[in-house]
């Protein structure tokens, strides 16, 4: 993949995200129920973040609160990811009535809106299960997987006509073995990116659903924080630090996995990407920031690459 | 018959300009295009790729150059990073492209390699146009065949008025056979041979002296192939611009070109005029490929093309490039990379070291003598397997 | 199983068509054109023996492979294999794949750029019933076969790591792993660099000889037609305009599109000067009136606008569609066999109306 600068801080981003999942209950200093400490402290030395009106320390409901939140958002990813392709890709390659029943099946679930049929299908939910992530996970993937399957039903219909599909019927393989050993191989760039996606569309999902009050209390994530701090009108009261950790722990995850998805569009679309010189290289020669269409570069001075290293036959 | 006559009946004629109404260029030909050692990279540092290696070219007024080479040959990047038309990573890394815009009289040399936008802006289209490979890739999908041209006389020839520059689209679509409703319809509308045709009428848009086509004829069929090829002959014996034809299928250049040089590995292999190419070649590759078309005529005989591919210009064979796959291989090949000597008093060159010190390796196939008939001295296939 | 004398037809088509109807671009709402990608196509594939098929683009030759390939359903016709005649209409068997394969023009498109080579060859083998104890060995075989040695060092790679030509000779091993009776090769050099060709084209003359496949090469390059085949077709808007045993229409074409064909290749030995033909490309359309080609002929006349021509009788082993020959026998004899000493085995095979 490139190594642009975005690519990088997404990385950075993401990885240390990914971390603070599976080490933040460990690092947090305190349990996040306690509510011993003195409330509504501002951020200190003993507390980072500073403490709720119940006396609990933000800090460690931050950290331990990731685990939660990034958990489900991942599950989430990646049960619409494999709904997706077994819909999209089913009906991309195989067609005729099948891909009109599954394309009507994904254009009704993209029509629902799916912030109300969440939290239909939570209010179902009995009280244990809410507190499951990976049930939460699923009926969030449930509402998410539509667009990834029309995503992947136009790719798939576009390399069902590719020459190695084609041979593939020829030497007599079966639908099903060319759909999933042949076909989605080549999707995974756009795999990449849909699951990226669906990952941000999940903890959004998962965020505004405990923010409503929906998920269960007793499990510590971002969103209950969220939830939490504007039921003690925490904005009002001026405790920015209640609610600006979580809030911005979101958005940095966003923001990371937006930035990689970037990425992942240039690794797909060679034309993005930076064909060739980079900008160290272009200034090491002395040449404009930016390739000119019309105006190739002329360098000279540099010795040919042919007379530098002889090399032996390569036959 | 004597050998003389056997000369004579395979002589392949050599392409004249034979003006029509009135003669474009009377003068004696002189030169409008000259290019020493001009070198082209991608990319830069360690990992640079040299695509065109040290290529020397000169053209004159009104002449036909061929261009001949397969892939990775450099045929392509020559020509665009001559024209400064190279797209990144391609840098120009040596050498000089001297073109001469005015006339004999008064010669306006510019530096293609060292003009700036400005200049190199004025050149483009007026004096120097480019026809490619894939005109449904070079025209506008949704912008109409004449918008094209109204667009491109408006910019260079700001004294027309729109009337005046439909009718000269009108006659430039006349000059190639194409009827005027064309004007009105969108490229995808139109086949192929249709299409290249607005091309070439578009590259004649502003007359210019030299016309560049990038294998021109490729996509088409065979049939249309001909029409477009014969059309140019017309056009250029009326207009007199002189042309630059690349292309990989070096028995189209024996109809069209009166000089060819054939590419290998981004380095010039062979220089001589068509009839000579033809009838004598003197470089193992350019023997290999004109065994590489099989005849339509005469007896069946196998032949093999050349053995291996071309090479990975990132990792070029030591010495000359041709030498993993070149029949008569000696050890020096492999060591020194041969520097394009003139033979016959500099009517013809060759980069090869068999024609070194008198030719006296050369084999009998490649020290034929010009006009000979081909069939009758020569081994069919490759010598080596 | 047959007798040496006999020739193995492999596989027989007879009168296949497959049209496409198409909407017509601004016309009334259910107007539809339609169009004949290949209309009335007769062949015989015989083992031993390699068939060209030498059209331009858009005269049908490819529909026409995956007719015969069955990749494509006709709209009508008759196909048999090694005397079997086969239902159209129902699905393609593995052992028809097993029979007889295709292969595509383009070599860096038809290898999965994913899959290593050892994944491509190893497919096809197992589909076909190998035992996966013996694969790897009939894989380096079957590289072998295509003179790709060392094969070890093939089978590891992945398809941009190789050359246009090293990648095609894959795509034949590849069809070949399957043993296949008839091998359809849809372009197989033109997508290559001119020095390879040849001995692409070689292995393919080379492979029908050797193990007497039968072979059928399609290719809008008449001169590499003649070079290998046996027998040449030649197509065009979707109909065999003229065959010939041998290469007998390349020395003296009788069809006039042939002749326009033939003297437009350059030929360095032989450079051509002439008048091009004018006139407007034709489309297949449904206008089954007259010759297709009448646009564009030179010698056309005035039966040539009203009626489609039957194939005639040129020669021996000759036929061509063209009524300049009306006053020679329509040809009622099987397209590909010659005409058997003592008559034998005859088939009508004029055009229906």
């Amino acid at each position: 993949m490139a190594r642009s600068p975005k690519v990088i801080v997404g990385l950075v981003i993401t990885g240390f995200f990914a971390l603070m999942t599976v080490f933040g209950p460990y690092l947090a200093p305190y349990d996040p129920n306690d509510t011993s400490f003195a409330p509504n402290l501002h951020p200190s030395v003993q507390h980072w973040f500073g403490t709720t009106s119940l006396g609990q320390d933000i800090l460690s409901q931050t950290l331990v609160g990731a685990r939660a939140t990034m958990v489900v958002a991942v599950v989430a990813g990646l049960v619409a990811t494999m709904l997706s392709i077994v819909v999209g890709v089913s009906a991309g390659y195989i067609g005729g009535y099948t891909d009109d029943s599954l394309s009507m099946l994904s254009n009704v679930f993209l029509a629902i809106p799916g912030l109300p049929l969440l939290i239909v299908i939570d209010s179902y939910l009995p009280a244990t299960s809410r507190s499951n992530a990976l049930v939460i996970g699923i009926i969030i993937a449930f509402t998410g997987w539509a667009w990834g399957a029309r995503v992947l039903r136009a790719q798939t219909m576009s390399l069902r006509n590719r020459d190695f599909v084609e041979a593939s019927r020829i030497i007599g393989e079966s639908k099903r073995r060319i759909m999933f050993n042949d076909v989605v191989p080549n999707l995974l760039p756009v795999l990449a990116s849909s699951f990226l996606f669906t990952i941000l569309y999940s903890i959004g999902a998962y965020v505004t659903l405990a923010y409503i009050g929906l998920t269960s209390s007793s499990v510590w994530n971002w969103g209950t924080m969220l939830f939490w701090a504007s039921q003690n009108d925490a904005p009002l009261a001026n405790q920015w630090y209640w609610f600006v950790p979580p809030g911005l722990c979101i958005a940095l995850v966003g923001t990371g996995l937006a930035l990689l998805n970037f990425g992942i569009d240039e690794f797909i679309n060679p034309r993005l990407r930076e064909a060739g010189l980079s900008a160290r290289q272009r200034r090491r020669m002395g040449l404009e920031r930016r390739p000119r269409l019309g105006l190739t570069p002329v360098v000279r001075d540099v010795e040919s690459p042919v007379t530098r290293v002889p090399r032996s036959v390569a036959s | 018959m004597t050998t003389d006559a056997v000369a004579a009946a395979a002589e392949v004629p050599v392409m004249e300009t034979t003006p029509t109404a009135e003669p474009a260029e009377d003068r004696p030909a002189r030169w409008i295009l000259d290019v020493r050692g001009f070198s082209v990279d991608y990319g830069y540092g360690d990992q640079a790729v040299r695509a065109v290696d040290r290529v020397d070219l000169h053209l004159d007024r009104s002449t036909v150059l061929g261009v001949a080479g397969e892939s990775g040959s450099g045929k392509s990047t020559l020509v665009y990073g001559l024209t400064r038309l190279l797209r990144a990573p391609g840098v120009i890394t040596g050498g000089q492209a001297l073109f001469n815009r005015g006339d004999d009289e008064h010669p306006d040399v510019i530096d293609l390699t060292t003009a700036d936008e400005k200049e190199l802006r004025s050149v483009r289209w007026s004096e120097i146009s480019v026809v490619l490979q894939s005109a449904l890739n070079a025209l506008n999908p949704v912008v109409r065949v004449g918008s094209v041209f109204d667009e491109i006389l408006s910019t260079h020839r700001r004294t027309l008025n729109k009337s005046q520059r439909r009718a000269r689209a009108v006659e430039l679509l006349t000059l190639v056979g194409l009827n005027e409703d064309r004007l009105m319809r969108y490229p995808h509308e139109l086949s192929g041979g249709q299409r290249q045709r607005i091309m070439i009428a578009l590259a004649l848009a502003l007359e210019p002296k030299l016309i560049i086509m990038d294998e021109p004829t490729t996509a088409l069929d065979v049939v249309t192939q001909r029409e477009i090829i014969s059309e140019l002959f017309t056009l250029r014996a009326h207009f007199g611009f002189a042309m630059i034809f690349i292309t990989h299928d070096l028995s189209l250049l024996v109809q069209l070109a009166d000089e060819i040089v054939v590419m290998y590995a981004g380095r010039l292999v062979e220089r001589a005029s068509a009839r000579a190419l033809f009838s004598a070649p003197r470089h193992p590759y350019t023997l290999g490929l004109l065994n590489s078309f099989p005849p339509m005529h005469g007896a069946h005989a196998e032949l093999n093309g050349i053995p291996g591919s071309p090479p990975d210009l990132s990792q070029p064979p030591s010495g000359c490039s041709f030498h993993p796959r070149c029949p008569y291989a000696m050890p020096r090949c492999s060591i020194d990379v041969p520097e394009l000597r003139g033979l016959d008093e500099g009517s013809r060159s060759v980069a090869c070291w068999l024609h070194s010190e008198g030719g006296v390796a050369a084999p009998v196939e490649l020290s034929r003598r010009v006009g000979a008939d081909r069939a009758s001295t020569d081994q069919s296939g490759s010598v080596r397997p | 199983m047959s007798d040496l004398t006999a020739l193995e037809v492999q596989l027989r088509a007879r009168h296949l068509t497959r049209h496409f109807s198409a909407r017509i671009p601004g016309a009334r709402f259910r107007a539809k054109r339609v169009v004949y990608a290949v209309d009335d196509a007769s062949v015989d594939l015989v083992a031993g023996r390699v068939t060209a098929v030498v059209g331009e683009s858009g005269s049908g030759k490819s529909v026409l492979a995956r007719m015969l390939a069955r990749i494509i359903v006709p709209t009508s016709g008759e196909l048999e294999l090694r005397g079997v005649p086969i239902d159209l209409h129902a699905k393609r068997t593995l052992d028809y794949a097993a029979q007889v394969q295709l292969v595509l023009q383009d070599p860096f498109a038809s290898m999965n750029p994913v899959h290593l080579v050892r994944r491509n060859l190893e497919r096809p083998l197992l589909i076909h019933g190998a035992a996966k104890a013996q694969v790897e060995e009939l894989a380096l075989a079957a590289l072998r076969r295509v003179s790709l040695d060392p094969p070890e060092k093939f089978l590891d790679r992945y398809p941009h790591e190789l050359s246009g030509g090293q990648l095609q000779r894959i795509s034949i091993a590849r069809a070949l792993c399957v043993q296949p009776k008839v091998l359809l090769a849809d372009e197989p050099i033109s997508m290559l660099d001119v020095s390879v060709r040849l001995g692409v084209l070689n292995l393919l003359r080379g492979l029908c000889d050797e193990e007497h496949l039968a072979v059928l090469y399609i290719t809008h390059d008449i001169a590499s037609a003649r070079y290998i085949a046996d027998e040449i077709v030649v197509m065009y808007a979707g109909q065999i305009v003229e065959y010939s045993r041998g290469t007998e229409l390349v020395d003296a074409p009788t069809h006039p599109y042939t002749q326009l064909l033939i003297a437009s290749v350059p030929d360095p030995n032989n450079p051509v000067a002439g008048a091009a033909v004018e006139g407007e490309r034709v489309v297949t359309t449904s206008s089954r009136d007259g010759c297709r080609f009448v646009a564009r002929c030179p010698q056309a006349m005035g039966i040539c606008r009203e009626s489609e021509p039957p194939q005639f009788q040129v020669g021996e082993g000759h036929t061509s569609r063209c009524w300049l020959y009306r006053d020679l026998p329509e040809s009622t004899v099987d397209v590909a066999l010659p005409r058997r000493r003592g008559g034998g085995n005859q088939e009508q095979m004029t055009t229906s109306k």
